[in-house]
């Protein structure tokens, strides 16, 4: 498993003898598997490699980041080469030289085990299981049909040897299982009614069990179905309470703490991409939302989609407190924005794969459970909306302003749940959310996705989560409209 | 390069048959890429990457298998469809499956390589000095942004006989400008390297980011709004990817109701998906399954001319492959919007009351099928009152129906610009487009 850690070590090695200021390599190999379904049928099946050597140098006060799939002593001296020659090249444009801060590296190995490898489980059970999960969900509705399921089974295996001249060695295993699924529900009298939805965490195929698709999607589907024949058009227009579902509260804290708490964001590396931050360098204590508002960001949570002990800066990770009962607390680092703010590094520096240099990324982002049960939630509204679950949902570029068109949502009067509304928007400031907890659920419940960032685009897995949450006097919208 | 790397694939395709499989199709492509990054006015990272990846799509019995791995790991890549074979036999044929097709003539695209890019690969200094001084013309406060140049080489060769091979140069850049309370962004792609475009991209940043620098708050509702290219590049890459037989398969996409003929938007919008453009990056004279590409429309004077396919969702739709394959999935290989006759004062004073957004980002959809969506703004956006832009808006979103959009398109500048980036991955020329009564949202509190 730890073939070319050779490579690695000579790589370091050769950058530190050609005049690099710093060198780190890191062999990253993504092996993954996966069968696609359309309605029952299979599409197809594939498997693939991805895998190379990444070099990063400090020359000049410039970061240079070179990757090779060439792993060959040749390959990887060329690949050390390049990134030390071309960010020599470009010095002259720099203004401010790229330091890195001093901190205890890791000398470690560690690997996640599958109860289940997924890659030992029989092709036929798995297309069984997305047959059955057609069966299933085409027969849920009663007048309404079911236009497309697709579904997607996916395994993958993470492999890492990273090395850097300041004596990090950090080995790692890490495997993956996600099913995702894209359900259209039509009744063409009322429109369609279409939900994406994925599972993902470390671990293997134990998982697919757990997380009771074939229970819980049939009932899913009637519920959208009765939203299509039954959802009334939400409350608008004056303020009313809201309660927010986990689902949306785990992607509102990715988006709107998460992001803006990035320490390169903030710092406007990030600007022509995937943008900046409502908050500034001198926000540390600010005020930003309630007293139940706190939200987490830890790597560290056993089987999380976001899981690691080690970042790609070879710094060993810790849980993040970036709001702190509404205060602005801390933010995420690598070393070169630790050195900057004159701190340490909490371990934020993540990479997509081998062709990618390590920049800021969130693990597993939630926000901190209450202690409300749901009915007691429910009991302190007199006339409001829950909103379950979204589909649509955007956010400008400084983490400010966000959108979420909810999908499974009700009207709530005098503490209990009526009918169905349909396309509600909860559109607000990230300041006016936080600020508007005033309740907080227990139950902590984790969704998974994909974060983009960064140039090219990286996709890194990662988990985020809540409660649900209670907000006081929020005025809706409606999509399309 | 490309002897060397036919000879590779034609390996593959021979290893995969002799593993048994009925058909076997192997694309190489071989890249060398280096990318200027720029943050807060200056030069944040250099990247360089050399890669030679090798995806193989073979079927047996009807059942569809597919791999991929860089060419270095070719044995492991061969382990993959060894063991790929052994579980086909235990899964039913695929629902997508259609016959690779036969070999056919494929006209040579010339102009795909420029060497100036080709040298520029080893060294963007140059470039990049260019696109820093241009950029600090106008007074802004700092800036940000990216240059890549890459050369890549392509091979193709399927057990059906055909043996396929193309090199090309492509250059990307965008920069976005901050001055003030504004902001501006602005992108470029081509196949060559022209400094002069690089400092017009650059130009256009600093422009709209001075001209934003004050900005006021406007009220949510229908608006006339004039697109720009990058926001009409952004916009239309989704309806072209709706329009590709895999996303009518999967649900995804406003066309699954239609057929070519109907009508899907205003008679003024002709988009066209063109591979064999070879300015834009993206055009290829071949795709993965060795068919020829060609130019044709998308959607014509405002009818749903043609669906993009490969032979399987040709074959599943009842349709002919239209050179857009993917080893899989059909593909959208470049756009062009055809232009309309208007000057960008012309466009203004069409707008009469209304908007231009000059740049968007974040479009989502609730809903695919009826193609419901918002997105936002994420740049300079101007007032416009009586055919002149009066102020900046500070950020909205534009929230209304995809169909809506498409129908409402009133008039198109002549100008054409080439956009490529994060938010237009398929590289697209199009005009100032101006739609009319589009619905607009903003934050309640």
């Amino acid at each position: 498993m730890w073939a070319y850690e050779d490579l690695v070590v000579k790589a370091v090695e050769y950058g530190g003898k050609i005049g690099a200021d710093y060198v780190e390599a890191r062999y990253h190999r993504l092996k993954r598997s996966s069968i696609a379904s359309r309605n029952g049928g299979v599409i197809g099946a594939e498997s693939s490699v991805s895998e190379g050597i990444a070099v990063r140098v400090l020359a000049g006060g410039v970061l240079g980041f070179s990757s090779t799939t060439i792993l060959s002593r040749e390959g990887v001296s060329k690949a050390v080469e390049d990134a030390f020659r071309k960010a020599r090249a470009i010095s002259g444009l720099v203004k401010k030289p790229v330091k890195f801060s001093d901190e205890n590296l890791g000398r470690a190995t560690y690997e996640c085990v599958e109860a289940v490898k997924a890659s030992e489980v029989s092709v036929e059970e798995k297309i069984s299981f997305m047959s059955e999960l057609w069966k299933r969900v085409s027969d849920a509705p009663s007048d309404a049909r079911v236009a497309t399921l697709t579904s997607f089974l996916r395994e993958s295996e993470e492999v890492k040897i990273y090395a850097n001249s300041d004596g990090a060695f950090v080995r790692s295993r890490i495997p993956r299982l996600s099913i995702s699924y894209n359900v259209v529900v039509t009744l063409p009298s009322k429109g369609t009614i279409q939900r994406f939805f994925s599972h993902s965490a470390v671990g293997g195929y134990e998982l697919a069990e757990k997380w009771r698709i074939l229970d819980y999607l049939p009932e899913d589907v009637k519920t959208f179905e009765k939203i299509l024949k039954e959802g009334k058009k939400p409350p608008t227009g004056k303020p009313i309470d809201v309660i927010v579902g986990s689902e949306i509260v785990g992607l509102m804290v990715h988006e709107s703490c998460g992001h803006p708490s990035e320490a390169d964001r903030i710092l406007g590396r990030e600007a022509a991409q995937a943008g900046k931050s409502f908050i500034k360098p001198n926000m540390i204590g600010m005020r930003i939302g309630s007293e139940h508002a706190t939200v987490i960001d830890d790597p560290t949570i056993p089987g999380s989609n976001g899981f690691y002990l080690y970042d790609d800066e070879g710094v060993p990770a810790r849980a993040r407190y970036l709001y702190k009962e509404g205060l602005i607390n801390e933010f995420l680092h690598n070393r070169w924005t630790a050195e900057v703010f004159g701190t340490h590094s909490n371990a934020a520096a993540r990479s997509a794969g081998h062709w990618g240099e390590p920049i800021i990324r969130m693990a597993n982002t939630y926000l901190k459970p209450g202690d409300h049960s749901f009915e007691e939630l429910l009991e302190g509204v007199k006339y409001g909306v829950y909103i379950k679950s979204y589909m649509e949902w955007n956010i400008d570029d400084e983490r400010w302003s966000q959108r979420y068109g909810g999908l499974e949502a009700y009207l709530i009067e005098n503490g209990e749940l009526k009918h169905l509304i349909r396309n509600p928007v909860l559109e607000l400031t990230t300041k006016k959310f936080y600020s508007s907890i005033d309740a907080a659920g227990k139950d902590l419940r984790f969704y998974a996705g994909i974060c983009g960032k960064g140039e090219p685009a990286q996709g890194v897995p990662v988990w985020f989560g809540g409660p649900d949450v209670r907000l006081r006097n929020v005025v809706l919208r409606v999509t399309g409209e | 390069m490309k002897e060397e790397l036919l000879s590779l694939v034609n390996g593959a395709v021979k290893r995969a048959i002799e593993l048994g499989f009925d058909e076997a199709a192997v694309l190489s492509v071989y890249r060398e890429s280096t990318m200027v990054k720029f943050a807060n006015g200056e030069p944040s990272i250099v990247q360089s990457w050399s890669s030679n990846q090798m995806s193989i799509y073979v079927s047996k019995e009807k059942r569809l298998l597919g791999t991929s791995a860089p060419a270095s790991s070719l044995e492991e890549a061969y382990r993959m469809l060894a063991n790929l074979g052994r579980i086909s036999a235990k899964m039913p044929p695929s629902i997508l499956y259609a016959p690779l097709p036969e070999p056919r003539s494929v006209e040579p695209l010339s102009g795909l390589v420029d060497r100036k890019a080709l040298e520029a690969v080893s060294d963007p200094s140059q470039a990049s000095e260019v696109i820093v001084e241009a950029v600090q013309r106008r007074d802004i406060e700092s800036f940000a942004g990216m240059l890549q140049i890459s050369y890549s080489v392509k091979a193709l060769a399927t057990n059906t006989g055909s043996e396929l091979a193309e090199d090309s140069t492509e250059v990307q850049a965008y920069v976005r400008a901050f001055a003030g309370e504004g902001s501006g962004q602005w992108a470029y792609g081509s196949r060559t390297l022209d400094l002069s475009k690089l400092e017009e991209m650059a130009e256009t940043a600093s422009d709209l980011a001075y001209r934003s620098r004050r900005q006021e708050n406007i009220s949510p509702g229908k608006y006339n709004i004039l697109l720009s290219p990058m926001v009409a590049g952004n916009l239309l890459n989704y309806v072209a990817w709706m329009a590709t037989g895999s996303s009518v398969l999967l649900g995804q996409s406003i066309f699954i109701n239609k057929k070519p003929g109907d009508t899907v938007a205003s008679e003024k919008l002709t988009l066209m998906d063109v591979p064999r453009q070879p300015q834009l990056p993206g055009s290829t004279a071949f795709d993965d399954e060795g068919i020829p590409t060609y130019n044709k429309p998308i959607i014509e004077r405002g009818y749903l001319k043609t669906l993009l396919h490969n032979t399987k969702t040709a074959a599943k739709l009842g349709a002919k492959s239209t050179g857009n394959a993917g080893l899989v999935f059909p593909r959208v290989w470049a756009l062009s919007v055809e232009p309309g006759e208007m000057s960008f004062e012309e466009l203004l004073e069409e707008t009469g009351n209304g908007l231009v957004v000059t740049n968007n980002w974040y479009t989502r959809l609730q809903n695919y099928v009826e193609g419901i969506f918002s997105t936002i703004t994420r740049d300079a956006a101007f007032i416009v009152k009586n055919g002149e832009i009066v102020g900046a808006a500070r950020k909205f979103r534009i929230a209304d129906t995809l169909p809506n959009l498409l129908r409402n398109i009133s008039s198109l500048g002549k100008e054409l610009y080439d956009i490529y980036w994060w938010e237009v991955e398929i590289p697209t020329r199009t005009p100032y487009i101006l739609a009319k009564n589009i619905g607009t949202s903003k934050h309640t509190a």
